[in-house]
């Protein structure tokens, strides 16, 4: 039995007030305005569910060479009405020709009708092309059906069913395999997807009065190809017309709306996964996706849902701006001209500054509603903003500093200052009434570009970065910090810092966000970024992180672990400001971001309804690519840790409680990431080590009760880029002979703090190292065991009788046993498939003896009773036609053993072992996770085995014990 | 990146580069034929779906050693897309799923039928394994569809096959036509990848067969839903081929490789020709010179 599946999302529909989706051979349905699953209906046999086609209350349901009806019955329940009919060859469209009767298209260009009452074949049209199909639709006109085959040879085919299929066009254009095919009969617009990358909108004319719904109409009409888009950058899968759009997707994550000019209208992204099927309705459009996301985007032009203004103001070239808490504007420019425009009433408020330098500051509080202006010379302007009422500045502070040359002028909260003159000295300012008083003073410590790019003052601390990236920790009684972390964020130091109740977060424009902990003061965790330059959060829940990604300016939602807003702007050179609110408008509580940046002397305000352009998951996403290791963590009854690594570089740290799973963390790997061990250190506490390609290894330590991280470790087998090339530029960089390894499987040893990792490498190397999981953290490499010859795919360590055993296996079917004292040659070896090793599960049956199962990329399952005294295997058990696939996957849960393959089939064995060793086949299930590369224990549930697959996805099986 | 490191992180990548194949794949047709001796008097070969041809080159130099007369040996290759000229096989561009093609073949091989046909063509992967295993499924019978017409009794095939949910529907096909059938997994294939070789031998069409383009070879299907999971599924005997003192395709090995002491970095042998996304490619190209 499922308990969870979370699997590519292959076919979409909205049907009543539901979204309807194909996920493996299930179909969930979705109340989506209450965004609630009501239920999951499996409606195919081991197939993936590719369309859904209602007709009143019945739906057609097809995929693969499979097809079944489900019907719609009151209380917003469905059931299956007809159970899966096999068809002897792939469907790719399928459309209702009556009240019982249905036309199914298969990918060799046949007509298939079938009675669904009968569940009988009544006719079937052949076609003289008959050569493979990449996609095809049906369509039915009031005399026949009209059918679109898109073939392998970049040509959609338009025929019709008379005794066989009749062809009726051509349409030739496309350089590649055609991905799909949409009509649209009352607009007389066909849409194709290729290979090519090109959308292409083709218009039906016709001289002849014909109804467009008849088969003469299609015969005499001519089609031209009206429009070649190209929008996206990698294959266009699907596309679909509404009343407004042609919306295309692609392997890109792209969703891109066109207009029925081939105009491009807007462009989002699913997520980072390619998107496999979309549906439309007026008001949404929804796609789902390879990472097994749903997602919901408002199908709306994002023109309607901003307004955008081009502020003339009376001044000459303004140089900076800024947003003051009642959302107007303040601006300055060289020329001692200081203004305050009332964006509401269009009202300009000049001040005039007597200042005597033209290089200026601008400054805003965190609250927004103070305004400080400096120059070089120290003479400080502060004004407020009126809360109520008509708005309105009034300056509180105008003095002048005597601390030296001015570079840098920040609030550290709302009532401190911090200026930064020569040689590193902050100078900390309090506002106290109307006057100011020289609060404090700090020295940044002594490196190459000295001077402070943020800082955030709390509760007597107060945290600077400098312009080398580095960041200090001051008592506000002391000069010199008290802690530095070192190159936390590259060479333009940090873009802002903020204090929180007992952690700080800092942001860089080396694309990422850091994680500190205050007491104790340490640095925990990183997280990165697609865009280099990250600048600061825009509202105070800190959900949204802004920054740049070259000319554009990016809004991302922490929580969705997605972009939500890209603005064109031209950079983060040019003066700029944002700001969000959230304003009630018809009873409805809309979240509204505004941005302004000024670009040749004019300033340019964008005002953004977040309802209205942000998607939204319905199902959330997880990885983009197969999942390579997993491991699960029982939190308590109702809430599961999911810890997977992947194909795509993540590692993801997911929760599961009920039917929602979410990613909570996300950390990146520079390669692949193949292997994962979660260590228990205590009951809330647990070491993760990850590792896999670019010889990396690293280690986290993760509570698990609030989810937070603490980075230990992030190892290279040999260094760093930056540690291997020095100083060298790539030019003088001498050619490496030694390949870079990948990290194929690791096991640990703990002994007390310190661990013992073993990691079998891709360059036939066996890697030992020590860590050290107090403080001071430490990692390092104690041993290399050069016995074997090939790529070592699987590593174990298994305790028996007080001696710790370490088991590999190669990719030529070795196993070799070694004792943790005597590293350098196995105690035993033995070739047992005939090609690589793919699974390992070991048990300890007595006090010398172990059991040992692999799964080989022969298909093969094996069991061994090897007998450590006597190092010889005792009794031996195999399978070779329980897979027809490589076998992934091997776990044992009570006497059982559990095995999973790429062919999807998960195999349940008795293990009966005496002197000798037998399984006993219990049961064999499908699972609709492809690609499976192994499987992980959940937990023994009384009379149920729950384990998860994971691959193209993951799900959580149930499987009786008998 | 730099340029060795695909040399660093694929074995085969840089033999094939450095023993002048066209592609990495001529080792897997050399390993299956060390394992199961296919080319053993062999003078007339067809090569399916042959760009960019690195398994027409393996024919052309190993065929010529079954014989004194270098003109008895015939080597056909078919592709729909054009390749670069190899010495000593002719090039067909044509359609497999036609009968002209398949009379085309047995003209060059003036009236005889091949000895050897091999096919290593494979779809561009969609990412959802189901319809990628169904294409390569449909590739490799629409291979087998034109080799029944080409092939002689007794003759040998070999196809790529993917190793999916269904690979014994596909399994259950091909022991119809051919005696032995074995799936293969040769050395310089990857252990993780999913893809394997089909070795057929001893083609011996069910009695009555008449070859036919007219309708399509399709697959086996699932006759119940209780063939689909349990012990009644067909079982696919399976065997790794290769010397076990061959270059494993999953190790990652240095580039002075044992007895060398020196390293060049080689092109590789044969660039692609006309993929399909070549014009986009080339728009976006002129698109970054005009900003």
């Amino acid at each position: 039995m499922s308990l969870l599946l979370r699997t590519d999302v292959t076919s979409l529909k909205f049907y009543k007030n539901f979204i309807l989706a194909g996920i493996g051979s299930f179909l969930s349905v979705i109340q989506y305005d209450i965004n609630r699953l009501l239920q999951k209906l499996h409606v195919l046999k081991g197939q993936k569910i590719y369309g859904i086609v209602p007709c009143n209350d019945k739906l057609l349901i097809f995929g693969g060479k499979q097809y079944a009806v489900i019907k719609y019955i009151v209380n917003n329940t469905f059931e299956l009405c007809l159970e899966p009919t096999i068809c002897e060859d792939w469907l790719h469209s399928g459309v209702w020709v009556g009240e019982d009767r249905v036309a199914l298209l298969t990918a060799h260009n046949v007509v298939q009708i079938w009675n669904i009452n009968q569940n009988k074949l009544n006719m079937k049209y052949v076609s003289m092309d008959n050569s493979i199909l990449y996609s095809g639709l049906l369509v039915p006109l009031a005399d026949g059906v009209l059918v679109f085959s898109g073939t392998v040879f970049s040509e959609v085919l338009i025929g019709c069913c008379d005794y066989q299929i009749t062809p009726l066009q051509n349409l030739k254009g496309h350089k590649g395999v055609i991905f799909s095919i949409t009509c649209n009969i009352e607009k007389q617009i066909i849409v194709t997807t290729s290979d090519d990358r090109s959308v292409r909108i083709w218009t039906v004319k016709n001289t002849v009065s014909h109804e467009n719904n008849t088969i003469k109409f299609w015969k005499n009409a001519m089609i031209s190809c009206e429009h070649e888009l190209y929008g996206h950058s990698a294959r266009v899968m699907s596309n679909c017309i509404t009343n407004d759009f042609v919306i295309s997707i692609g392997e890109d994550s792209g969703i891109v709306f066109w207009d029925f000019d081939g105009k491009l209208i807007r462009r989002v992204s699913h997520t980072i996964a390619s998107v496999w099927s979309l549906d439309a309705n007026d008001k949404f459009v929804i796609t789902g996706g390879g990472d097994c996301a749903l997602m919901l985007h408002p199908s709306s032009v994002t023109s309607k849902d901003k307004s955008q203004e081009v502020i003339k103001l009376n001044l000459d070239s303004p140089k900076k701006v800024a947003f003051t808490a009642r959302r107007n504007i303040v601006t300055i420019n060289e020329s001692n001209d200081f203004v305050y425009y009332d964006v509401d009433k269009k009202i300009e408020t000049h001040f005039k500054l007597e200042h005597e330098s033209t290089f200026k500051l601008l400054g805003i509080s965190n609250c927004k509603q103070l305004i400080a202006v400096v120059d070089m010379s120290g003479k400080l302007d502060i004004w407020i903003e009126n809360c109520k009422r008509d708005a309105f500045l009034s300056k509180i502070v105008d003095t002048k500093l005597d601390i030296g040359r001015i570079l840098s002028m920040h609030w550290a909260d709302n009532r401190h200052l911090a200026f930064c003159s020569n040689n590193g000295i902050i100078s900390i300012i309090a506002a106290n009434g109307n006057s100011v008083e020289v609060y404090a003073h700090v020295i940044l410590p002594l490196c190459k570009e000295r001077w402070l790019t943020a800082c955030a003052y709390k509760n007597e601390t107060f945290i600077a970065g400098d312009r080398c990236g580095n960041i200090h920790v001051f008592v506000i009684s002391q000069n010199e910090p008290i802690k530095s972390f070192k190159h936390i964020h590259g060479r333009y130091g940090p873009t802002s810092i903020v204090i929180q109740q007992n952690c700080f977060v800092t942001t860089g424009r080396d694309g990422t966000i850091k994680y500190f902990s205050l007491k104790p003061l340490k640095y925990l965790s990183s997280k990165e970024f697609d865009f280099q330059w990250v600048e600061c959060f825009v509202d105070k829940n800190k959900q949204y992180i802004c920054g740049f990604q070259e000319r554009v300016f990016v809004i991302y939602d922490l929580l969705l672990h997605n972009k939500i807003l890209e603005i064109p702007c031209g950079g983060g050179h040019r003066s700029w400001d944002i700001t969000q609110y959230k304003h009630k408008t018809e009873k409805v509580l809309c979240e509204y971001v505004e941005f302004m940046y000024l670009k040749s002397s004019s300033l340019y305000l964008e005002r953004y309804n977040l309802n209205n352009i942000v998607s939204k998951p319905i199902i959330n996403g997880s990885h983009s690519k197969v999942i390579n290791c997993l491991k699960t963590i029982c939190k308590n009854d109702a809430e599961t840790l999911f810890i997977s690594g992947g194909e795509d570089t993540t590692l993801r740290i997911s929760t599961n409680i009920g039917t929602e799973f979410k990613d909570v963390l996300i950390y990146k790997h520079l390669s692949n990431i193949r292997t994962l061990k979660a260590v228990m250190i205590d009951e809330n506490r647990y070491i993760l080590i990850s590792a896999g390609g670019r010889a990396q290894i690293c280690v986290k330590i993760l509570s698990i009760e609030d989810l937070s991280i603490e980075e230990i470790t992030n190892y290279m087998i040999k260094g760093s880029d930056k540690e291997r090339k020095g100083n060298n530029s790539w030019r003088n960089c001498a050619v490496d002979f030694n390949p870079e390894t990948r990290i194929m499987d690791l096991d640990v040893s703990v002994n007390g703090d310190e661990f013992i990792v073993y990691a079998g490498c891709s360059d036939a190397i066996l890697r030992v190292f020590q860590l050290l999981t107090i403080y001071p953290h430490d990692f390092k490499l104690i041993k290399e065991i050069k016995y074997h010859d090939t790529c070592i795919l699987k590593t174990k360590t298994v305790n028996i009788s007080n001696r710790t055993v370490l088991i590999s296996c190669t990719s030529r079917g070795i196993i070799s046993v070694f004792d943790e004292k005597t590293l350098d040659k196995p105690i035993f070896s033995t070739m047992v498939h005939s090609s690589g090793i793919n699974s390992l599960a070991i048990k300890v049956i007595s006090e010398s003896r172990l059991l040992i199962a692999t799964g080989g990329d022969d298909n093969a399952i094996h069991v061994n009773i090897l007998d450590l005294g006597e190092c010889r295997v005792v009794s031996t058990w195999s399978s070779t036609n329980s897979h027809c696939s490589q076998v992934t996957g091997l776990v044992f849960a009570d006497e059982y053993l559990i095995s999973s393959s790429i062919d999807q089939r998960v195999t349940m064995w008795r293990v009966c072992v005496a002197e000798h060793v037998g399984c006993e086949y219990i049961q064999q299930v499908y699972s609709d996770v492809a690609d499976i590369q192994g499987i992980d224990l959940v937990q023994v549930n009384g009379t149920s085995i729950q384990v998860c697959v994971f691959g193209k996805g993951l799900e959580v099986l149930s499987l009786e014990m008998k | 990146m730099g340029k060795t490191s695909k040399d660093k992180r694929d074995i085969y990548y840089r033999l094939a580069k450095e023993e002048g194949w066209r592609a990495r794949s001529a080792f897997k047709l050399l390993q299956i034929n060390e394992e199961y001796d296919i080319f053993k008097g062999v003078l007339r070969a067809v090569d399916l779906c042959a760009a960019p041809g690195s398994w027409s080159q393996v024919l052309s130099k190993k065929l010529r050693q079954n014989t004194d007369n270098v003109d008895d040996v015939k080597i056909v290759a078919v592709d729909l897309q054009a390749m670069a000229a190899l010495p000593g096989v002719k090039q067909i561009q044509g359609d497999i799923t036609k009968v002209s093609t398949a009379n085309e073949i047995i003209q060059e091989f003036e009236g005889s039928k091949a000895d050897l046909v091999v096919c290593d063509g494979a779809p561009d992967v969609t990412g959802l394994h189901d319809i990628d295993e169904y294409i390569q499924s449909q590739l490799l019978l629409a291979a087998l569809n034109i080799t029944t017409h080409v092939l002689k009794d007794g003759g040998v095939f070999v196809a790529k096959i993917f190793r999916g949910k269904d690979v014994t529907l596909l399994y259950s096909q091909l022991k119809q036509f051919f005696e032995y059938v074995t799936v293969s997994k040769p050395q310089s294939s990857r252990n993780s990848s999913i893809e394997a070789f089909v070795v057929c031998q001893n083609y011996t069409p069910p009695p009555g067969y008449t070859p036919t383009m007219a309708n399509p070879l399709l697959d086996h299907k699932y006759c119940d839903f209780n063939e689909f999971t349990g012990v009644n599924r067909f079982i696919v005997p399976f065997n790794a081929c290769g010397d076990l003192s061959a270059y494993d395709s999953d190790t990652s090995y240095p580039l002075l490789l044992e007895g060398q002491t020196t390293y060049e970095y080689k092109e590789p042998v044969q660039s692609p020709i006309n993929p399909p996304y070549k014009e986009v490619l080339e728009m976006t190209k002129n698109l970054q010179i005009n900003k």
